[in-house]
């Protein structure tokens, strides 16, 4: 839920947020306000977006640098200020955090990865982040614990606290029991794009948006991750070679008169990228973050009939006509994999789910190209989705028309991630440290 | 606590403001033109307003809606970001400004779920109930999916005195949506029918879902330490508010907080320094009224006056506030009876029965006093002030007995439940 980048800078709660941010704290997230002003001395904050249940982005490519594995990177938190402590960043110890795969296109999760987290004692007051997780495995009814007591690296907080953050975060990296590789801690958030601008009506700064001239607004801004390599033997069908994967968070569901908390409910979830911003109207928000990718026919026609296009339509006529009806291409990009060509095609039901054919090879990263399947490089978006693949333009021309023969080189301007990934394992890079908070203005020295 | 009643509905007061309030009222006393006094009053805080951080974002949305005066999104958007401004800053003059906005937006979209959804909010921050449960009952209709819209319901219902419907709102609020919202609204519903150890484990799971949120986060923590001062733990209270304070330095409801654990641990001083500092940055009614108990200082009474009679400028129904205000400081209590009862009118839950009652009460009507403050307990609430109104009210009808066993009863459940009424509570127990 990319909206939340945003949102959560806005949310005029914490950190000073611009106009865009809390304009897009209304058009994404929508609904109504999530925390009322409680009548009485109760009165809630206004807008609070629990961002540590929030899921913002989903990545899963065949590793560059071990293509007999598979990559999931599943990020939360968004927008986390580096330079916001006290207030530091964990997971929530009372969510639980979800990896789904389905490995044979029903729209149902083959293979469950469940990430619990714990705190330490004093967390907060001795600026610990440093969490305890727990990683549990579940194909079919089978429920196994992969990996018990594991740690998260801290938060980078800056050279006192957290000093060699990079050998710090590389003891964060763990083999579970069936033979995958975990990661989970904080991370500088890979998405990229001119969120700012997307959300002020779609604004485009420069040209059609092909030319450069965004500005990042991500850029400087962390998130909490779990990563996972997963052998491609584990997740290979056979067939296809293709897996659909999702992400969600659960947080337990209380009532006035219950005794003890549960069961879990489905609070966020995402799959392909933009979707519950761009996709899904306000008034079905909170309803399509509760269900699971099998019931998603329910929701095919927002896909079908995109408000994007409509926008698009209404603030470019210049570039137009663009077709907001009948969008059968969408449909099969982004709820049943593509066809034809053959790309990563799962069968007939419609899905939410991030579709890799792993049968692909991956692109070697000094040619990999940003628009991923629109730009040739078959291993990219929407073929699962790379942290260089740029969804944000990618989006933007397929909604525009671009597998339809309205082919326009629309984009945010913002090609790329404000410092370079990794080329191994988690592949996300280190996060900005507090210390060095890339957004603080320097004040002058004097004697 | 003495906090039963009053809302966070807000005045338009500065520290600087407070100060220069003071001194306009001494010169020209309390008999000022009621209506022109807010106006005027309004006028001169508005000039020592402090910056508060949606400040930017309201500016923000100002010039964009100067671009483009039909964007429903960002009319509904600013409609909200004004009710945070009151938040922020205690300037209750953002509700009709919030009004006027959130009405653009829904005679240009008239099924929009945030501006519908954002009046529901507005109509309960102005204690204007029944039009906020229609607001929260239209939200549902364009989508009964969003867990947004039982809160506005349940938030309405309770202050309607209709629990049954009000519990099943937010129990449907959880099953969509289990978040801060919901879990601090569990919390709250599970405190007025005494469950106060289950509410703070709501609360509990509230501030967990908080974490990355300063604002949140400190104010579910502030609801943690205010749930420990009402079971008679300072302490504990004390604690809580010291971890909102280290994430929120300055946050007023924080400060207010801590006031009254420093109060009930016997800090008067640090109370005092607190309770002056929540006020500079917010000042409602309650905080200035509490900091006057504190200093015994009459100034601030007339102060809470000044503050309500904004409100009530600003669209405010605080008819019963002034009642529990006026009663719990023994003035004007005939006049306070004739608004206990048009303010029960339009908040019929129990604490509407606690304020009539009390108001009945303290002018001597005992017999019609005692079912009142009999119903305002119905639901099981652990609450020492209720308790100790009620044993004002035997001990009003002779029943020194029963009286002085509910004092005790009150007396034990928060010894420190008001500055100004547990000294009568401690001696009409040891009688």
């Amino acid at each position: 839920m990319r909206r939340t980048a945003v949102r959560t800078l806005a949310a005029g709660l914490a950190v000073a947020a611009t106009a865009a941010g809390i304009a897009a704290t209304a058009v994404v997230r929508g609904g109504a306000p999530q925390t009322a002003a409680a009548s009485s001395h109760r009165e809630a904050p206004l807008i609070s977006q629990d961002p540590t249940a929030d899921n913002t982005d989903l990545y899963a490519f065949v590793s560059p640098d071990k293509p007999d594995t598979a990559t999931i990177v599943s990020n939360w938190i968004p927008g986390e200020d580096p330079a916001a402590g006290p207030n530091y960043y964990t997971f929530s110890p009372t969510a639980r955090y979800d990896i789904y795969i389905d490995k044979n296109g029903d729209g149902n999760p083959d293979i469950t990865y469940q990430f619990r987290f714990q705190n330490q004692p004093s967390q907060f007051f001795l600026g610990n982040t440093q969490q305890t997780y727990t990683a549990t495995k579940i194909v079919g009814k089978q429920s196994t614990v992969v990996g018990k007591g594991l740690l998260t690296p801290p938060d980078n907080i800056g050279p006192r606290s957290t000093p060699n953050y990079g050998a710090l975060a590389a003891q964060g990296i763990h083999q579970l029991d069936d033979g995958t590789t975990v990661f989970a801690g904080q991370r500088d958030d890979a998405f990229f794009g001119d969120v700012g601008a997307i959300f002020d009506l779609v604004a485009i700064r420069n040209g059609t948006g092909a030319n450069g001239g965004g500005r990042d607004f991500l850029a400087g801004y962390g998130v909490h991750a779990i990563a996972l390599q997963i052998p491609k033997s584990m997740l290979d069908n056979g067939t296809n070679h293709t897996v659909g994967v999702w992400a969600a968070t659960d947080r337990q569901k209380v009532s006035v008169g219950g005794k003890s908390h549960g069961p879990w409910v489905q609070v966020s979830r995402l799959g392909n990228p933009l979707i519950n911003e761009v996709v899904i109207p306000t008034d079905m928000k909170d309803y399509w973050n509760s269900q699971p990718p099998s019931k998603d026919k329910q929701f095919e026609k927002y896909y079908e009939n995109p408000i994007l296009a409509t926008v698009l339509q209404k603030l470019y006529p210049q570039f137009g006509p663009f077709k907001d009806t009948g969008r059968s291409d969408l449909v099969a990009v982004l709820g049943t994999g593509l066809q034809k060509p053959a790309l990563n095609f799962t069968g007939p039901t419609f899905a939410d789910e991030l579709r890799l054919n792993l049968s692909i090879p991956p692109t070697p990263f000094d040619k990999l190209n940003r628009l991923g399947v629109l730009g040739g490089d078959l291993a990219g978006y929407p073929n699962g989705r790379r942290l260089e693949d740029d969804v944000v333009d990618i989006s933007e021309r397929a909604v525009g028309g671009t597998l339809i023969g309205h082919d326009l080189p629309l984009g945010d301007g913002v090609d790329a991630n404000d410092v370079p990934n990794l080329h191994a394992f988690p592949y996300e890079p280190a996060p900005f440290s507090g210390f060095d908070n890339t957004k603080g203005v320097p004040f002058p020295t004097h004697p | 606590m003495r906090r039963r009643l009053f809302i966070a509905g807000t005045a338009a007061v500065t520290a600087a403001a407070v100060l220069g309030l003071g001194g306009a009222f001494r010169s020209s006393g309390a008999a000022a033109e009621p209506d022109a006094l807010p106006a005027a009053v309004a006028a001169e805080l508005q000039r020592g307003f402090a910056a508060g951080d949606t400040a930017a974002e309201v500016a923000g949305l100002q010039g964009e809606l100067r671009l483009r005066p039909h964007d429903v999104k960002a009319l509904s958007t600013l409609g909200l970001a004004y009710l945070q401004r009151v938040r922020e800053t205690g300037d209750s003059s953002y509700y009709p400004k919030a009004d006027g906005i959130l009405h653009r937006a829904l005679r240009l979209a008239p099924h929009d779920l945030v501006a519908t959804a954002g009046l529901g909010q507005l109509a309960l921050a102005r204690h204007e109930f029944r039009d906020a449960l229609a607001l929260g009952v239209r939200a549902r209709r364009i989508s009964p999916t969003t867990a947004g819209v039982y809160g506005v319901i349940g938030d309405a219902e309770i202050e309607l005195g209709r629990y049954r419907a009000a519990f099943a709102a937010f129990d449907r609020m959880a099953a969509l949506k289990p978040s801060v919202a919901s879990y601090a609204r569990i919390s709250y519903a599970r405190e007025l029918i005494g469950r106060t150890r289950a509410a703070q484990r709501a609360m509990e799971l509230a501030a967990s879902a908080a974490v990355g949120e300063r604002e949140a986060y400190a104010w579910t923590r502030v609801q943690l330490g205010l749930l420990e001062l009402t079971s008679g733990h300072p302490r504990a209270a004390l604690r809580q508010v010291q971890v909102a304070l280290d994430s929120f330095p300055g946050y007023a409801f924080a400060l207010d907080a801590l006031a009254q654990a420093h109060w009930a641990l016997g800090h008067r001083a640090a109370a005092i320094t607190a309770e002056r500092a929540a006020v500079a940055r917010v000042p409602l009614p309650q905080y200035v009224g509490f900091l006057g108990d504190l200093t015994r200082d009459p100034k601030q009474y007339r102060l809470v006056d000044v503050i309500e009679r904004l409100l009530a400028a600003n669209g405010v129904r605080n008819d019963l506030d002034i009642a529990l205000f006026d009663v719990d400081h023994g003035r004007r209590l005939a006049h306070a009876l004739v608004l206990a009862r048009r303010g029960y009118a339009e908040r019929p839950s129990v604490v509407g029965d606690d304020v009539l009652g009390w108001a009945l009460a303290r002018n001597g009507r005992c017999r019609e006093a005692l079912h009142y403050s009999r119903r305002a307990l119905r639901l099981g609430t652990r609450d020492a002030v209720k308790v100790f109104h009620r044993g004002y009210v035997a001990a009003c009808l002779g029943r020194r007995a029963e009286a002085r066993d509910l004092y005790r009863r009150a007396l034990a459940l928060n010894p420190h439940f008001s500055v100004l009424w547990a000294p009568v509570a401690r001696k009409g127990a040891a009688s």
